[in-house]
């Protein structure tokens, strides 16, 4: 087949405007957005990522897409109504979100719950880390592409949400922890149920141990990434097994003296050198088994007694100022309680665990891959309502 | 169906059709706050179970779902992305507004930031109430709504009518429209003021439990 | 059970807690603090066996943070600020049929003390020694500004950035004080006192009914502190 003349020059000149373009043609970046519902944000999270190629070279977290405003809420409510509030921060560990802010009012009023009080305190709220952390292991099976975990743990975590309503009433909100003590004692035969169910998520342990952390794809993906410094983690306040993926020793149940019964429990912090994804993983999993063993001992150990001293029908705070932070299924929470003798809270600032742990993600991200935007951001492991609050 | 395109069906075959749309319903999760773990259990945990209400829920996206289940709290900031999601989806389409955040706002009713009530932006079908709803609650919403499907004249509704079977018995009644569902008299005229358009696409919604949205 | 990550596993202390920071310790800090930073430092206060909160100048805020990460408070716990000024519109817990209450408003600033109404407040905590600090500072009521740490703490930018919506103090030298939580064309600041919660203005405080007399109310009347709030228990009962 020839070529006429014309459709000679009409290729030449079609070449020459590719070459051109070629010259002209520069590798642009690409803006990926991730959310604000995103299955890996574990809420509404949005995440902005400036790419080149698969690259990421800048990155950044958009939070408020679920700010409900508590620090002002909490300013217009009583006491005992801001627990009904606070529930909601961290939904996954309910119970352990009231527990710090009722122990910052019990030092203001310079009270401490009876000693059964504050066993069974304990145990809830092991039962709500056990929930939380749970849910984070079959999740994160989901987030490599395995669907198998997520219907495990949600599977087991019946067991403990069930144990959670027979105690308190309520599945997921549980609202239980009062200034003082305790709303009710523990109901009959709950304790044997407590045992159990604590048997039931070892066993769950030990198989997302071997299914998920004991595959090799799944090591792949997390080993040696996003790696976190421990002073770079303190840098940022890390906090929980994030800090301590990081080999930073630090234990608010261990470390500070608090009316909770963590000193009748023989049970270990777990540490790890790498601060790698993995390790954030791993340290969860290993902390879930602690907690069922702490569960597990102090079952045997409730005192007799009251759970509830005596209080005024209507609390009142007396003026002052008082931190208390715990070690909650995320990290460090804290309640910064400034009271000024009313009936409700003057300032509330609450130093929730997971804003902390996501102000590191624009570091975190920078320069790795695209698809292990999704590890990291699982394995730092943050709960929306915990970053907005 | 050059049939549902004239708007007109035989019953048998409305039947027919509703059955088999009440039972492949696909769902798009919209989980935002703590209703979205209740709603992931109802939805993906084996204990509830609920593909075998023939209801499937994981569409890749909006664009494929029949309903949309809106768990957990709305915030202002939130708000348009929750109604572009809404005009995503094809019709016919149905929403349930899952918890008390999204239903009237909740806990929230006095904060600064958050939108007291997902029918401010998109018409809700089933309401489903509490601080968040067992999953059981949720399944009982999708039940009603399924019964919903279940009565609904399709004709009228692919046709893209203002009126459902329910409005339209109640229009005739009232004498507003004829058999046909033309209108009478021009007082609901669209041209001259435009209906509130959650008011007149939409059918009362349901509550599970029946007691007040709260 | 398949044990990959044996080669990895390296526990580390134990559940005995490593001597609990004494009020020595606590002593000894304000005293390296006094050094670093002298006369800033305008107010300390220890509470025995409980915590530390000391108030230092405006102007000595980023030397405050720079003496106190040398001395090991090298973890970044938050950094917020706090409106001492009581708010206008009381608790809105008042019933409205009530006459409305006479709220003081004088500011009276809490524990360490202070002259303005606005205060930054940070706490840093030496994870070696196992003990915290609390630092406040005024902001000045004409020029909201402090100096910020975002170069000295990485996590304090967004502690800042969350302040500074909030509360609307500036901070200096910090990299990006955007909106963090609310749309950019938010008005107002709403952790200030003066920042009205429009639905309760609207409507009035439904939890009023729950203030009401209890079957055993009589019997706690006697416990210590149980002054009902004179309004609201009229208001259930009338």
């Amino acid at each position: 087949m020839t070529l006429t003349d014309r459709q000679q020059l009409s290729y030449i000149a079609s070449q020459a405007a590719d070459a051109r373009l070629n010259v002209e043609l520069e590798t642009e970046g690409m803006t990926l957005n991730i959310g604000p519902q995103h299955p890996a944000t574990h809420g509404t999270l949005r995440i902005i990522a400036r790419l080149d190629g698969e690259q990421v070279v800048w990155a950044e977290p958009v939070a408020g897409y679920m700010h409900r405003g508590y620090e002002k809420l909490t300013e217009v409510r009583t006491f005992p109504q801001v627990t009904s509030l606070i529930n909601r921060i961290d939904w996954l560990g309910s119970f352990a979100n009231e527990v710090p802010f009722i122990l910052a009012a019990e030092k203001l009023m310079e009270i401490e719950a009876p000693p059964r009080a504050q066993v069974i305190r304990t145990i809830l709220f092991e039962l709500s880390r056990i929930a939380n952390v749970s849910l984070f292991l079959g999740d994160l099976g989901v987030q490599m592409g395995a669907i198998t975990p997520v219907f495990l743990a949600f599977r087991d975590r019946e067991y403990i949400l069930n144990l959670i309503e027979g105690a308190t009433g309520g599945r997921f909100h549980p609202n239980f922890d009062r200034i003082g003590g305790l709303k009710d004692d523990l109901p009959k035969g709950w304790i044997q149920e407590t045992k159990g169910a604590v048997k039931k998520l070892e066993e769950f342990c030990d198989t997302i141990d071997d299914l998920l952390f004991g595959n090799e794809i799944f090591q792949s993906r997390m080993r040696g990434i996003g790696v976190i410094p421990a002073d770079i983690a303190k840098d940022y306040g890390l906090s929980g097994a994030n800090a301590r993926a990081s080999g930073i020793d630090w234990d608010l149940r261990r470390d500070q003296d608090l009316p909770l019964s963590y000193d009748l429990a023989d049970w270990k912090v777990w540490t790890h050198p790498d601060g790698d994804s993995w390790a954030r993983c791993w340290i969860r999993l290993q902390e879930t088994r602690e907690s069922c063993k702490i569960v597990g001992q102090l079952l045997d150990q409730i005192p007799a007694g009251p759970v509830m001293t005596k209080v005024p029908r209507i609390i009142k705070v007396p003026e002052g100022e008082a931190w208390v932070a715990t070690e909650n299924p995320l990290g460090e929470m804290g309640y910064y309680v400034v009271s000024k003798g009313d009936l409700g809270p003057f300032r509330v600032k609450i130093r929730s665990a997971s804003f902390n742990n996501i102000s590191i993600v624009p570091w975190a991200l920078k320069g790795v891959y695209v698809p292990d935007i999704i590890t990291i951001l699982a394995s730092l492991y943050f709960i929306l309502g915990d970053i907005d609050r | 169906m050059g049939l549902v395109d004239k708007g007109r069906l035989p019953a048998p075959l409305t039947k027919l059709f509703n059955l088999s749309r009440s039972y492949s319903l696909w769902v798009y999760q919209w989980g935002l706050a703590c209703c979205a773990i209740e709603m992931g259990a109802a939805f993906g945990s084996p204990r509830y179970d609920v593909m075998r209400l023939g209801v499937i829920p994981l569409p890749a996206s909006p664009r494929q779902a029949d309903f949309v289940c809106v768990s957990g709290t709305v915030t202002d900031k939130m708000a348009p992305a929750v109604k572009r999601l809404w005009e995503q989806m094809p019709e016919p389409k149905y929403a349930i507004s899952m918890g008390s955040c999204a239903n009237c706002g909740g806990p929230y009713w006095d904060s600064y930031s958050v939108t007291k009530g997902v029918d401010q932006i998109i018409p809700i079908d089933v309401y489903v109430p509490g601080c968040p709803p067992r999953p059981e609650a949720l399944l009982e919403g999708i039940v009603l709504l399924q019964q919903r499907i279940k009565n609904e004249d399709m004709a009228a509704k692919w046709r893209g009518d203002e009126f459902t079977t329910l409005q339209r018995t109640r229009a005739m009644e009232a004498g507003e429209v004829d058999r046909e569902g033309e209108l009478i008299s021009d007082t609901r005229s669209i041209s001259d003021e435009p209906m509130p358009e959650v008011a007149a696409a939409h059918p009362e919604p349901i509550v599970v439990g029946g007691g007040p949205i709260e | 059970m398949a044990q990959l990550s044996d080669d990895t596993q390296t526990p580390q202390g134990d559940t005995a807690p490593a001597a609990l920071p004494g009020d020595g310790l606590r002593e000894g800090i304000v005293d390296t603090l006094r050094n670093d930073i002298g006369e800033a430092l305008l107010d300390t206060l220890l509470k025995p066996n409980d915590d530390l909160w000391v108030r230092v100048s405006t102007e000595s805020w980023l030397a405050t943070g720079q003496a106190l990460k040398a001395a090991g408070f090298t973890y970044f716990c938050f950094l917020s600020a706090i409106d001492w000024m009581p708010s206008p519109f009381g608790n809105s817990q008042d019933d409205p049929d009530d006459e409305p209450k006479q709220i003081d408003m004088t500011i009276k600033q809490g524990y360490t003390g202070g002259e303005t109404r606005m205060q930054v407040f940070a706490r840093l905590t030496d994870i070696d020694r196992h003990v915290g600090i609390t630092v406040k500072a005024d902001v000045a009521d004409d020029n909201q500004v402090v100096d910020s740490w975002s170069q000295l703490f990485a996590g304090a930018n967004w502690h800042e950035r969350e302040c500074h919506e909030m509360f609307g103090i500036g901070f200096n030298n910090h990299p990006d004080l955007r909106n963090m939580y609310l749309p950019g064309d938010f008005e107002g600041y709403p952790l200030k006192k003066d920042f009205p919660l429009l639905a309760r203005m609207v409507k009035p405080w439904p939890g009023i009914v729950d203030v009401e007399p209890m079957p055993d109310f009589e019997e706690a009347a006697d416990a210590p502190a149980a002054e009902a709030p004179a309004g609201a228990i009229e208001g259930a009962e009338s």
